[in-house]
């Protein structure tokens, strides 16, 4: 019986990563296409370096291939849930705009939204099957930016894209260090690095 | 008392003969043979717009005694224009490397200083043994989004120059390209051609970060690639080959997500699978001198008319051949 439980979670896993890498993967696409049209929409340069910004998950970590399973799951879904946060503020704040270009930004930005929702729920998922289940939401939020001025809040936009967009990445990597067959899933760190 | 002197190309030179005095006679000799008086200014060697081809051992001998008094090298060159430098990283995600070199020669020692800084943090680059001009450096951190600036600062005797580098982690990935590509006909299938390959070794995880392929392959006669573009394996069959005709095919490799395509593999060449010509008469040899002077190739012979499966006897064989003739003749039609 609990080989059974365990194959079958482990084929619930498999799926929910391969899905996951591929929304990702798709997340990724269209955060890349936003953030050119973002960019062009505000006036700003999309390659300009941007300071870290305060409440954005930074995507950059240090000794990824050491993460254990449910390390990457837990930071990924920090990082998610406020993405969707602050996705949200950034819609509240588009919607306020009018003209039909900013409209269709609007849409733009609901669909990517919509996404990190999605991707999200994936990851939360892949928790439940790690017998950890996701933590609350409760917690920090990001800090709502009313008292930015309206260029800053453009900058922070871009930031928010730009780190999302990163994150994109890192997360179908971290997807796929999770499908690795001798990896388990909380304990086992990741593989030695292949010769 | 040697030493080292380097001097720019086209620069007066003026060479002291050690703590001679300025009336004294002496002899200079440059790598062993006398120099004429005329370049003398007392006992100063005075050497004129200096070229590539007076470096060289100058040596001032005391008039009478013949003591060498003192000797220098000289070394004529010029100071280092901009030099050249790309950073790659072909072994995402362990680290990169920047190579570098000088657009055109000094004549003379360099010596180069790179630096790398992410954001606040310096990075040490580790200079490879082999080749010179290059080093390499691990991520310290994965997937930031602060850039990576690079300088390098080439030095010598007679001057510097720096160039600067600023990108992104994932901007600089462009693996090597893929190894051992392999490609054969498949027996009893004038149309296929199998091709494989292997990820390049540099790239350190494939399963973690996939690589994904583009595959580009033409008849030898003709310019034109054909282009597929793969997201996964490490084979695949080509199926719409021309009869009979050598190939040639190369695969590049990029990241499934970041950084740029790898340079094209080396090329293979591939000939798809026909059948053993059966004995031919003087007649079908003659219709083959022939339809090849009248169309550049011949458009795959259809099977209804030329069933290799249905070709029994050389009688059958030289239909086959007639048919062609006829084909080709449109083929030349519609090039």
């Amino acid at each position: 019986m609990a080989a059974a439980d365990s194959s079958s979670a482990t084929l619930q896993r498999r799926d929910l990563c391969s899905r996951g890498i591929r929304l990702a993967g798709k997340m990724r696409s269209d955060v890349v296409d936003l953030l050119d049209t973002y960019a062009e929409q505000q006036g700003l340069d999309a390659s300009a370096s941007v300071a870290a910004v305060e409440g954005v998950p930074a995507a950059a970590v240090e000794r990824w291939d050491e993460q254990t399973g449910t390390q990457r799951l837990l930071e990924n879904l920090a990082a998610y849930r406020a993405f969707r946060v602050l996705l949200a503020q950034m819609l509240e704040e588009q919607q306020e705009q009018l003209g039909e270009a900013d409209a269709a930004l609007s849409r733009a930005l609901a669909a990517v939204l919509l996404q990190v929702s999605a991707f999200a729920y994936h990851l939360e998922e892949l928790l439940r099957l790690e017998s950890r289940g996701p933590p609350s939401e409760e917690g920090a939020r990001p800090p709502q930016p009313s008292h930015l001025g309206l260029f800053e809040r453009k900058l922070r936009g871009l930031g928010v894209l730009r780190e999302l967009a990163q994150w994109a990445v890192r997360s179908a990597r971290d997807l796929r260090q999770l499908t690795k067959p001798s990896l388990g899933s909380s304990s086992a760190p990741s593989l030695a690095e292949s010769p | 008392d040697s030493h080292i002197q380097y001097e720019r190309v086209g620069a007066d030179v003026t060479m002291k003969c050690g703590s001679m005095d300025w009336d004294a006679a002496v002899t200079w000799t440059a790598n062993g043979t006398d120099i004429d008086e005329s370049h003398l200014n007392g006992s100063y060697l005075i050497l004129k717009n200096v070229d590539l081809t007076q470096s060289g051992q100058y040596s001032c001998y005391e008039g009478s005694s013949w003591h060498l008094k003192y000797q220098t090298y000289l070394r004529v060159g010029t100071p280092p224009k901009e030099p050249v430098l790309m950073c790659r990283s072909n072994n995402y995600p362990k680290g990169f490397y920047c190579s570098w070199h000088l657009p055109t020669p000094t004549y003379i020692p360099n010596s180069f200083n790179i630096s790398v800084i992410h954001g606040t943090r310096e990075m040490v680059c580790e200079k490879d043994v082999f080749p010179k001009n290059r080093c390499h450096i691990r991520y310290l951190q994965l997937f930031s989004t602060v850039k990576y600036k690079v300088t390098l600062t080439v030095t010598n005797a007679l001057g510097k120059s720096s160039t600067t580098l600023t990108f992104d982690e994932f901007t600089i990935v462009k693996p090597d390209p893929p190894e051992s590509v392999v490609a054969k006909p498949v027996p009893n299938n004038p149309r296929r051609l199998e091709v494989s390959w292997q990820n390049p070794s540099s790239w350190p995880d494939p399963e973690s970060f996939p690589l994904k392929f583009f595959l580009r392959y033409r008849p030898l006669i003709l310019d034109q690639w054909q282009h597929v573009e793969l997201s996964d394996g490490t084979s695949h069959t080509i199926t719409d080959a021309y009869a009979g005709k050598e190939y040639i095919i190369q695969v590049a490799a990029k990241d499934n997500d970041i950084g740029t395509w790898s340079d094209w593999s080396v090329a293979v060449h591939a000939t798809p699978w026909t059948e053993e010509p059966k004995h031919l008469t003087t007649e079908a040899q003659l219709t083959e001198t022939t339809s090849a002077s009248t169309s550049s190739f011949m458009p795959p012979p259809t099977t209804k008319i030329c069933d290799k499966g249905a070709v029994v006897g050389s009688g059958a064989v030289a239909v086959c051949w007639t048919a062609g003739l006829v084909l080709a003749a449109y083929g030349v039609l519609f090039i």
